[in-house]
């Protein structure tokens, strides 16, 4: 029987940690068995199950960009029982790691246009990975906007790699913390993210926005890309729910008919209207 | 398709047969509690022949109620994982009904369409259904209602009809064939005959194509609140349902040895869609019921083109609060 | 049955209720609960000796706490649990109407919590079916192995679809220990020591709670005997305690309470 087993996970071995924010932690991984990470391959916006024998898995997006080989990187908050396991682990530990899973993030379809991030806390690691998918290719996008916001300095995630899209000269930021979570030294922007937004609009002429962050972000700011002329097919985001199998069969992850696992995690602002709203 | 018969003097020897062949054969059993389920039989007189439905459905043959995924443990730098697919019997399932084998359809197509799943996959290939149609039904059979009747034969290997001393036997598929090869002299080759008269009626509640096309805006009806009322929120509906598919994966061992498990899951529990943060967009039970309903009824619909309710009545009948599922949808579909 | 329709009809037209927890007839001739919310559904209300469903247990429901003022009938057992649940204090949030049917087919509609009191301490029937006693009488009659593989077969059958658990009045954690996966504390999948652990586990949370209603046993899709198994702890629990639940709004807990005569002295 020829048939792909999707239950048996890929072994990682923790190559390096990075602690980015309180209780959240960057792990860029490498495939114990060569040939498996030649075998491997994914899109920007795909997802996988990361986990650890004994313990589980736990769904998290890919966070480093696929035109970066050699490794995988996830970022991940210590917040229930896996992500603890994988909080408590070292370098050299072998975890392992399921996919990828889900669709994509149609990127083929904006060269040439203005691409729009906006999020906040840790919903940045999806979009990370797909800026520095568009910066790997710099030259086939037009202008890049991200709007990132955090609740503290502290809270910020990938602080290095936000100096370094600074420090490039080719991408615009409009980096926040809330009101209150700035430092004395704090040089960019303060006020929580849909304000910053409205303050300083995004063009919508042949742009495309992405949206992704926690529920009150979306609310927010999702109002403020409309009013700014970007129409629902050209607002893209990225769902979160609980997800055991991720390839749509366990049913836990189901907005209305929709796999968030199979059919997304990636979908349009077009899209989410046509769902009911249990995500 | 070939069409034989078989005197009711012989089905025994047939089944005993079926036995001998080495196959497991799993057939309806009267427990002592006064249920009917489907168990493991080494002869025929171990069976319960005069009963509308067990209580469970056989997909635990195909789908187990626990599964294991694979094996794993530590070497000194790395982990291995070992599967047992191999290990998986030929099966011989007796004494399904026609909406068990239609029951059998829905999961083939679900569980194989896209990302095929190579354990139910390897389960199915292993396995014979050989179907019995219903002479009798009850109030909670609904089969004529979701596009299904008592002597439907979709799904089944090989399906028996009792035809006063004689079984009518439509030998439909390869696997059917060759179930019946070492007992081939106990039939009798047979020309097509009608089995109407010999069928149940159970009564029609709905039109299905009437229905799917009503669900489409069920989803806002005030309805399902009333209709959810009676739902405590068990498992029950979900594990005896012949095409509930959900099910939770789990980790059994230590960090160093154990298993990767899958087992049945049911959306009626509160934390089946809960996130870890603790948000959970099923909050009620009342969301709960009604996914599980427009999961049959529609989203079934929209993603492989079939209702996935067989109209068995298990649900109903297993129920602490007996909840109907027909009435409630008709009441949610009602303008 | 007119009577008793004529009665919650009432109760809705003055205001009393809101919502009305009953029974009602349904298909395969059997007798489920029916959830009405005004009085011209009252029509649909039956009460026989069939109607043994606990409804104390859809009062935990957010859904019918939302509704407030609500109205349920019920046999003996249901009124105990009724008590049980006000002494631990579970019903603060409802305004009750609370209804029931003595062999007379008489129908009491009681006035409060107190004359609920008073009924349960007055009329105490055996709630026991013949079946169950003769059962009960084989399981005390098991040498104590034999006992234990009698449980042990039987929990080999349980599919953890956790209907006990949902029908039961005294399980109203919001999250049930099964549900804490920090740590596991028992498997989530099927499997006879898992099976065990949960039963043992909810025996033990319901020793000197549970009112026998029965129901636990009577929903098991697989044919449990299991409320026998908390009928056999309060027995226990009586026998060192003299303690029965569902008796007073004063209820005693005997797993948490302590008096100086108890004959434990490690407390002291």
């Amino acid at each position: 029987m020829n048939i792909k087993n999707n239950y048996i996970p890929y072994k990682m071995r923790v190559a390096k940690i990075t602690e980015e924010a309180p209780l959240i932690q960057t792990y860029r991984l490498e495939f114990v068995d060569k040939k498996e990470a030649d075998e491997f391959s994914f899109k920007a916006g795909q997802f996988a199950e990361y986990g650890i024998f004994g313990e589980g898995e736990c769904t998290f997006c890919i966070a480093s960009a696929p035109t970066r080989e050699g490794y995988i990187e996830c970022t991940f908050r210590n917040t229930g029982r896996v992500t603890k396991a994988l909080a408590d682990c070292e370098e050299n530990d072998i975890i392992t790691l399921r996919g990828p899973f889900g669709n994509s993030f149609p990127i083929e379809q904006w060269y040439g246009k203005n691409v729009v991030f906006v999020t906040g806390g840790i919903a940045l690691p999806p979009l990370r990975c797909v800026i520095n998918t568009l910066l790997d290719q710099r030259e086939k996008f037009g202008e890049i906007s991200v709007y990132y916001g955090a609740k503290t300095v502290n809270d910020l995630t990938y602080k290095a790699e936000l100096d370094d899209w600074a420090n490039r000269g080719d991408m615009k930021l409009f980096i926040t913390v809330d009101p209150g979570g700035e430092t004395p030294e704090w040089k960019r922007y303060i006020g929580f993210v849909p304000t910053i937004l409205e303050q300083n609009p995004p063009e919508s002429d042949n742009a495309i926005a992405i949206i992704a962050g926690p529920p009150i972000l979306i609310k927010l700011g999702m109002p403020i890309l409309s009013k700014s002329g970007f129409p629902n097919n050209r607002i893209f985001t990225t769902l979160e729910n609980r997800m055991k199998c991720g390839v749509g069969k366990c049913g836990h992850c189901m907005v209305g008919k929709t796999y968030v696992c199979k059919d997304g995690p990636v979908f349009t602002y077009e899209e989410i209207l046509k769902m009911p709203v249990e995500y | 398709m070939e069409i034989k018969t078989i005197n009711t003097t012989n089905i025994s020897t047939f089944f005993n047969q079926l036995v001998q062949s080495g196959k497991i054969v799993i057939a309806p059993v009267l427990k002592k509690s006064g249920k009917i389920f489907f168990e493991r039989v080494q002869s025929y007189n171990q069976i319960e022949t005069d009963y509308i439905q067990t209580a469970f459905s056989a997909k635990s043959v195909v789908f187990p109620k626990v599964e294991e995924l694979f094996s794993y443990s530590k070497t000194t730098d790395n982990f291995e994982t070992k599967q047992s697919l191999s290990d998986i019997p030929e099966t011989v399932v007796w004494g399904l009904r026609p909406c068990d084998s239609a029951a059998f359809n829905y999961m083939t197509r679900f569980f194989m369409d896209e990302n095929p799943d190579i354990y139910f996959a390897t389960r199915k290939e292993r396995t014979t259904l050989i179907a019995i149609s219903c002479a009798k039904s009850d109030e909670a059979c609904f089969c004529t209602s979701v596009g299904l009747d008592p002597g439907k034969t979709k799904g089944s290997d090989i399906q028996l009809t009792l035809m006063g001393n004689e079984y009518y036997v439509e030998v439909i598929t390869e696997k059917g064939l060759s179930a019946i090869k070492t007992s081939e002299s106990l039939f009798t080759s047979s020309t097509e005959k009608s089995k109407e008269k010999y069928l149940a009626e159970p009564t029609t509640k709905f039109s299905i194509e009437e229905i799917k096309e009503k669900m489409q805006n069920a989803y806002d009806n005030v309805a399902w609140g009333q209709e959810s009322m009676g739902c405590v929120g068990c498992g029950a509906c979900a594990f005896a349902c012949p095409t509930c598919t959900c099910f939770d994966i789990q980790d059994e061992g230590t960090g160093e040895n154990g298993k990767r498990i899958r087992c049945w899951d049911a959306c009626g529990f509160s934390q089946f869609t809960k996130h870890a943060s603790g948000h959970n967009p099923k909050p009620n039970q009342t969301a709960r019921r009604r996914q599980r309903l427009l999961h049959k009824f529609k989203y079934s619909v929209e993603n492989i083109g079939m209702v996935s309710c067989v109209g068995c009545g298990r649900c109903i009948r297993i129920c602490p609060a007996h909840l109907n599922i027909f009435e409630n949808i008709l009441n949610v579909t009602k303008a | 049955m007119k009577l008793l329709q004529n009665k919650v009809a009432e109760l809705f037209k003055n205001g009393t209720i809101n919502l009305m927890i009953g029974f009602k007839n349904a298909l395969n001739k059997q007798v489920v609960p029916c959830f009405i919310e005004n009085s011209s559904q009252a029509e649909q209300l039956i009460y026989t000796a069939d109607c043994k469903n606990n409804l104390s247990v859809y009062l935990h429901k957010p859904e019918v706490k939302k509704i407030k003022k609500v109205g349920i009938i019920g046999n003996i057992a249901t009124l105990r649990s009724l008590i049980q649940l006000t002494s631990e204090n579970q019903l603060w949030d409802i305004e009750q109407t609370i209804l029931t049917v003595n062999e007379k087919d008489e129908i009491i509609l009681f006035k409060n919590m107190r004359e609920v009191e008073t009924y349960v301490q007055t009329y105490f029937p055996e709630n026991h079916t013949e079946e169950d006693k003769k059962l009960l009488e084989y399981i005390d009659s098991l040498p104590r192995e034999e006992r234990w593989k009698y449980w042990m077969e039987q929990f080999s059958t349980c599919i953890k679809c956790y209907a006990c658990r949902a029908v039961c009045p005294m399980c109203y954690c919001t999250q049930c220990t099964v549900e804490c996966n920090q740590p596991q504390w028992i498997k989530i999948s099927s499997e006879t020591t898992g099976n065990l652990e949960w039963h043992i586990m909810r025996a033990m949370h319901l020793a000197g709670r549970c009112i026998e209603c029965g129901e636990c046993g009577r929903v098991c899709p697989v044919g449990i005997p299991i409320h026998l198994l908390t009928t056999k702890m309060n027995q226990e629990l009586f026998k060192e305690f003299a303690t029965r639940p569902g008796f007073s709004l004063k209820g005693e807990y005997a797993m948490n309470t302590f008096k100086p005569e108890d004959k434990e002295g490690f407390i002291k």
